[in-house]
């Protein structure tokens, strides 16, 4: 069951939200004025984003993963729209708050606010990747000079320490940059592979 | 009127929703006067048709969700079709959706900072592009273009001050100082650190979006300051001659205003306004900007009414959508497609007399433009000519 935060006055509009919320199926629990924090597990927060609270800031709608938040407006000047964007609404519900289009609102939400963060694990897990791949590569150059060995030659060495140590290559790599980085200390610094030394 | 059959033969009944206590009341009671002295005259020249039209008044005390509530009453309750009312954008935020819930007509006589179009609110003050250009135009040409921002605490100002900020900043050497919200309630004290705030950053001028009582807490607070409003004038779009009365004369002299309407705007028209409103309300009632779109709206519901024999928004709206008044401040136009007024912008001074010079002014009416379509200075439909 959708766990969902009403954060919106206890008026007309806010009740006929958390009405339609319950109708179709969701957990709601309704707030008014915003508290700075919301209930643990909290999947989809339904903000009254009203002139008085403009220039308020919400320490869950920054964090790593936050809930889906939909804006609940009833100006659409810019200072409005502004705050909208600054709390990274996913969808925007215009006031007086009919049922019809609740639903839809929801989904569509819900479905561009999951897609934003697999994105966002998606570009992490790539930009560890990337590090990875560059570290092996500085570490083969490392090989390849103090060892005299070609690159494949350098790989192999990576690969065969870290299956015999159990971690993966990544590791081994930065473990080599490491610990020439020190071996290296008050050396003049050379860089890229074949250089002088 | 035989067209419109028999439940058409009494007289029209009007809701009339402004705010003759609180913090907007003196703007509110000169609102209520300028709509009052419009039925006057259409009833004493005969009503609508050989019908009279009735006002039910009710005073929403300047507090938004009693004018929801009343709203709702004059819809429901005294079977209104067509409401005259509003000063405040959390006023006309409040009725908005109580006009379009019964399908009912608003007629909103007020300035306000635009980026809003109903099917059921005629708008009749100026949108942005009516007041806020021609004054970023005016102040920074003539003191420059360093401006200090000061507003009450709620959307009109938040959004005036954006749009005010982003105009100047078109300037070069332009600089927005600080932004600063006071309460709607406001006092003299309120005011103290920011006057001292304003000392040490000594700006081109000062930008106020405050409204109602506490515009006079302002300016008596910058008097007491010993600042000079001939190097550092406040501008503002809402400190009419009502506010004036409030503040003093000498207080308000040589500071600016942007407004469609003045007083000592000088036209047979306007002047023959003037006399009838002191004749009907003796000098209680202090005309300005909004007391003006108070009376032209209701002339202009008049003669919509008149054509289309029927109060109901869907046989009026066609009559009023495009149609013409020659209002105390020139030929007004319902614009067709926003819903907004073609009016006359011009720029006063106000003088010791409680009066303004006007010292700019528009030749022909600027069309309304809500959403700021073009918003930058020196658009030539904006231009207003100097006044000698």
């Amino acid at each position: 069951m959708l766990r969902v935060a009403v954060l919106h006055p206890d008026d007309t509009d806010g009740r006929q939200l958390t009405q339609q919320l319950q109708r179709i199926g969701c957990q709601v629990q309704a707030f008014w004025p915003p508290m700075p924090t919301l209930p643990e597990g909290t999947d989809v927060v339904f903000l009254a984003v009203q002139p008085e609270i403009s220039q308020l800031e919400f320490a869950w709608a920054k964090a790593e993963n936050p809930p889906t938040c939909i804006a609940v407006v009833n100006y659409e000047n810019p200072t409005i729209v502004e705050t909208v964007l600054r709390l990274g609404a996913k969808a925007v519900l215009p006031a007086p708050v009919r049922s019809f289009g609740l639903l839809s609102a929801l989904v569509i939400a819900r479905t561009v606010n999951d897609e934003i963060q697999g994105h966002a694990r998606r570009i992490r897990k790539l930009e560890s990747k990337l590090t990875g791949v560059r570290r092996i590569a500085e570490a083969k150059g490392i090989l390849m000079r103090t060892r005299n060995v070609t690159e494949e030659q350098a790989y192999d060495l990576i690969r065969d320490q870290a299956m015999s140590k159990r971690v993966t290559t990544e590791d081994i790599a930065a473990a080599i940059i490491n610990a020439n980085d020190i071996l290296s200390m008050g050396a003049p610094r050379v860089e890229g592979a074949g250089g002088l030394n | 009127m035989a067209r419109t059959g028999e439940r058409n033969k009494g007289p029209i009944r009007v809701g009339v929703l402004f705010s003759e206590t609180g913090v907007t009341s003196t703007i509110g009671r000169s609102q209520l006067q300028g709509t009052l002295l419009a039925i006057d005259e259409v009833n004493a020249a005969g009503g609508v048709g050989g019908r009279e039209i009735v006002p039910v008044i009710c005073d929403a005390q300047s507090n938004p969700a009693r004018y929801a509530l009343l709203a709702e009453h004059l819809i429901t309750d005294q079977k209104v079709n067509v409401i005259f009312g509003c000063y405040m954008s959390s006023s006309r935020k409040a009725v908005l959706p109580v006009i379009e819930k019964w399908n009912k007509l608003l007629f909103y006589p007020t300035l306000y900072e635009g980026f809003e179009f109903s099917n059921n609110i005629i708008y009749t003050g100026a949108a942005p592009n009516q007041n806020s250009v021609q004054l970023a135009e005016f102040m920074t040409a003539n003191f420059g273009a360093r401006v200090y921002l000061i507003g009450s605490d709620y959307i009109y100002p938040y959004e005036s001050n954006r749009i005010m900020g982003d105009l100047v900043l078109q300037r070069p050497d332009s600089e927005k100082l600080a932004e600063r919200y006071v309460p709607l309630d406001a006092g003299l004290a309120d005011f103290d650190a920011i006057m001292e705030d304003v000392r040490a950053q000594r700006p081109d001028f000062i930008f106020s979006t405050v409204v109602g009582d506490s515009t006079a807490s302002l300016y008596r607070a910058y008097a007491q300051a010993g600042f000079d409003p001939r190097t550092m004038p406040i501008a503002s779009l809402t400190t009419s001659e009502a506010e004036i009365s409030q503040m003093g004369w000498d207080v308000a002299a040589g500071h600016y205003t942007s407004a469609p309407y003045f007083q000592s705007i000088d036209s047979d028209s306007n002047r023959g306004c003037l006399a009838r409103l002191r004749q009907r309300f003796g000098s209680e009632c202090v005309p300005n900007l909004c007391w003006e779109a108070a009376y032209f709206q209701l002339h202009m519901f008049a003669n919509a009414l008149r054509d289309s024999g029927d109060d109901d928004i869907a046989q009026i709206m066609p009559h009023l959508l495009g149609s013409e008044f020659d209002a105390p401040q020139g030929r007004v136009r319902i614009d067709p497609s926003n819903h907004h007024t073609c009016l006359f912008p011009r720029i006063g001074r106000a003088e010791a007399t409680g009066q303004f010079t006007i010292v700019r002014e528009a030749r022909r009416p600027v069309h309304p433009d809500p959403y700021l379509v073009t918003h930058s200075l020196g658009d030539w439909t904006a231009k207003l000519h100097e006044q000698r």
